[in-house]
């Protein structure tokens, strides 16, 4: 044991020098395991703990010792500074959470010892990690050229079959993919980096392409390197292109989507480029785990708002990544596989059905007075909530009034909504319009400007096999109708701005007066 | 390295000594505090009066003593008469005035916020409740599975393996209310490690928390906003005790009690 380590400490020195080496206490580093770890990754480290059949990626099974995130070639263990790497961020976009600020140092190496005590590998002095040389980053990476070679290798090196032409994890491979234990995998959604479990940037990308994510799917491109197929440089390119596909930064959620007010029609098609000038709100999505049946691996991680309006109606955009356009028969593998995958409230097998994707945009039915709201999930009897309901078939859209999660009440369609939807590559925009007023002023929501109007999400993929009360769900944001600055508003400022130039330039002419008199009284 | 003559009288010269310190103090403030352990970013409204106190102090200090307040007004002086700095002059005035005129723009402008979220953390709890059509009297009501000290591990681990399955998503692998669904939910999920939440309790109130969630809380506690589960549905009175001992257990806080209405000691 103690022979095996100084082998992995010798490159975890060498990769990190920064980390002192203190005693590895696997005795301590056990007690730590057992209260914080075990629930998910199993007291014997299977990562069959309590927990596992109700998340998905499932926990790490320490036994196998294969890991996703490492710095040596494919089929190789990882060095202790990548299992700390693991430990002390987190994976994104799975239930591990970073420990860093939650554990000490010590409690940290400990546990990080002892979880290699679960496979005989790391104990094997035979084995050796092998850890790849990276290039540094090439400059230059956001310019076309860059991107043009970047995407270009893309397609070469086949990253479309699962990541999908525009990377929404879309590609015709996508719906069979499944990593090593046989559980359902996605290929990644390269627009949502903040997601990417081995982190966000282009030189953690270029990792991983490096690396591969041993037991999943994803290869090690090292060989195509060694194959002359393509360069160092071009597969930093490959890296960069994928990086360019997020957002320059993560995007942060803000409570309040304002809605600019035009002059003229309001764009009602997904595509209408008008939506490109117009402030894209993000929310994130989770799981519906609150009214049985629960549902815990959501397939919509998150939905984009956009929303404007022209004093007589209002078009509100939502733009979300979906990987299938459900009802899809090609990805009924997939959904077999999830739902033996997961934890569910039924008993009883689960029948697939041709279930479509849909999408809620939930308002009160009047625009509150006070901060009083419905129940965020759906309403309740007491008080309901107006919706607008999107399915993606049969296609279309409907009005109605929800009264808890399993009563919706459908509003004749007089009022509308209008919806347009397209399906691109992994993702749906749709596209509601409505007027702001309608005739049935009981039920339906009077939009009015200037106010801050209660607003939520829910979303379902039926590949996912999500109906009902399996579903993506937000709680309660707000939309406000803006109206142009007012002339008078600008009132003020100027005065503001006369008066401190106006002061300013009496200073400076009282100032080099008496420095004129000062000049003359020394002359 | 050598100083350079020109840097020199720069650093000796009590304006820019002054500007320096200015400057230096909003780093630290804004950039230096929130690295300290337990500390977090500084409010806005906290950094300007940091500032001014800073800004008075340097005040203070150059005005001290003649000598220096003389040297210290000349590059003030300089900037406002002499001929060479007549570019320098003119941007001083045109950005202060375009400040002015932005800072008022922001203050007349009127933008719609979201209503403040007011609610009462801890709402009274009813003396009694009805759990799955039993009454239940909360006042003085203890946690009946610590009447059985030698049992007390099991019902613990059985804690455990129920926060696990159910909990998990949204109060977090550390109890401290950020699991993988935590960032959802506006308000975020009850933080158990805080010393402002299980600690405060008795047992009771958080049985009633638990059992009722977010659809059994009184107005004040805006129920509408709340996505705790109504676990009553889900969980069988052991259950819910069991994972209260969990809670406590795994956080390291000792329940409030009903005799002395302290608690709240790790």
């Amino acid at each position: 044991m103690r022979v095996g380590l100084i082998g992995a400490l010798a490159v975890f020195l060498s990769v990190s020098p920064t980390v002192r080496l203190s005693a590895q206490d696997t005795t301590a580093g056990k007690t730590v395991y057992v209260k914080w770890c075990a629930g998910c990754h199993g007291e014997t480290g299977d990562g069959k703990g309590v927990a596992a059949l109700y998340m998905l990626p499932r926990p790490r099974d320490f036994t196998g010792a294969v890991y996703k995130i490492r710095t040596t070639a494919s089929g190789q263990l990882p060095t202790d500074a990548d299992l700390m790497r693991a430990i002390d961020e987190g994976l994104p976009g799975t239930a591990m959470p970073a420990w860093q600020t939650r554990l000490s140092d010590g409690e940290r190496r400990n546990v990080m010892a002892y979880l290699k005590t679960f496979s005989s590998f790391f104990s094997d002095t035979s084995q050796h990690p092998q850890l790849l040389k990276f290039s540094s980053e090439p400059g230059g990476g956001t310019g076309a050229e860059a991107l043009r070679v970047g995407r270009q290798f893309y397609d070469s090196i086949h990253c479309y079959k699962c990541h999908g032409p525009q990377g929404r994890g879309d590609g015709p491979s996508a719906p069979d993919l499944k990593d090593d234990p046989g559980q359902p995998i996605l290929a990644a959604d390269l627009h949502e980096n903040w997601r990417f479990r081995g982190g966000a940037t282009a030189e953690d990308i270029y990792r991983q392409l490096r690396t591969g994510l041993d037991g999943t799917p994803m290869p090690s491109f090292s060989d195509l390197l060694d194959q002359k197929f393509l360069t160092e440089e071009q597969l930093w390119r490959v890296a960069q292109y994928v990086r360019s596909l997020s957002p320059p930064k993560a995007p942060e959620v803000r409570d309040v989507i304002h809605a600019r007010q035009i002059a003229g029609t309001l764009p009602v098609s997904p595509d209408d480029s008008a939506w490109s000038r117009v402030d894209d709100y993000y929310f994130p999505l989770v799981g519906q785990i609150i009214r049985k049946p629960r549902w815990f691996a959501p397939a919509v991680a998150a939905i984009w708002v956009q929303a404007l309006h022209n004093g007589n109606a209002i078009a509100v955009r939502l733009t979300w990544d979906d990987r299938s356009q459900s009802p899809d028969t090609g990805w009924n593998k997939y959904t077999r596989r999830l739902l033996q995958t997961m934890a569910s409230d039924d008993s009883g097998p689960q029948t697939l059905a041709p279930w479509p994707d849909q999408l809620a945009v939930q308002f009160p039915p009047k625009i509150p007075e006070g901060m009083e709201r419905p129940y965020f999930l759906m309403g309740s009897n007491s008080g309901s909530v107006y919706q607008w309901r999107w399915r993606s078939a049969p296609r279309g859209a409907v009005a109605g009034l929800a009264r808890g999660i399993d009563r919706f009440d459908t509003l004749p369609p007089a009022s509308g909504p209008a919806a347009r939807a397209v399906w691109d590559h992994g993702q749906w925009r749709v596209v509601f319009t409505r007027t702001l007023a309608t005739a049935d002023t009981a039920n339906e929501l009077q939009f009015a400007v200037g106010r801050a109007i209660p607003v939520a999400f829910f979303a379902w993929d039926g590949s996912s096999a999500e109906r009902d009360t399996r579903m993506a769900l937000s709680t309660w944001y707000f939309l406000a109708l803006d109206q142009p600055t007012p002339p008078g508003t600008f009132i003020s400022p100027v005065i503001a701005m006369v008066v401190t130039l106006g002061l300013g330039m009496l200073v400076v002419v009282r100032a080099q007066r008496r420095d004129g008199r000062r000049a003359a009284a020394r002359g | 390295m050598t100083r350079s003559p020109n840097l020199r009288r720069y650093l000796d010269h009590p304006f820019w000594q002054a500007l320096g310190l200015l400057v230096l103090a909003y780093l630290v403030i804004v950039y230096g505090v929130p690295l300290l352990p337990g500390s977090s970013l500084v409010p806005s409204s906290v950094v300007l009066q940091y500032m001014v106190t800073v800004l008075v102090g340097v005040l203070i200090y150059v005005s001290d003593n003649d000598e220096r307040w003389a040297l210290f007004k000349q590059p003030l002086v300089a900037m406002l008469v002499e001929q060479r700095l007549r570019l320098v002059r003119i941007l001083v005035l045109a950005v202060v005035t375009l400040l002015v005129g932005w800072v008022t723009f922001g203050q007349v402008r009127t933008t719609v916020a979201a209503p403040p979220n007011l609610r009462s953390i801890h709402p009274a709890p009813p003396a009694e409740v009805t759990f799955r059509g039993k009454t239940m009297t909360l006042t003085g009501l203890e946690n009946p599975l610590r009447q059985q000290p030698e049992s007390l591990a099991a019902f613990t681990a059985y804690g455990k393996e129920i926060y696990y399955q159910n909990c998990l998503p949204c109060h977090g692998d550390h109890l401290d209310g950020l699991g993988h669904f935590a960032a959802g939910f506006n308000p975020l999920p009850a933080n158990f490690q805080d010393n402002g939440t299980i600690a405060q309790l008795t047992e009771s109130f958080v049985f009633w928390r638990v059992a009722k969630g977010g659809p059994g809380l009184p107005r004040e506690g805006t129920p509408w906003n709340s996505a705790m589960p109504r676990w009553e549905d889900f969980l069988t009175e052991r259950q819910i005790w069991a994972v209260i001992l969990f809670l406590y257990d795994q956080t390291g806080w000792k329940p409030r009690t009903w005799e002395k209405a302290e608690g709240g000691a790790k």
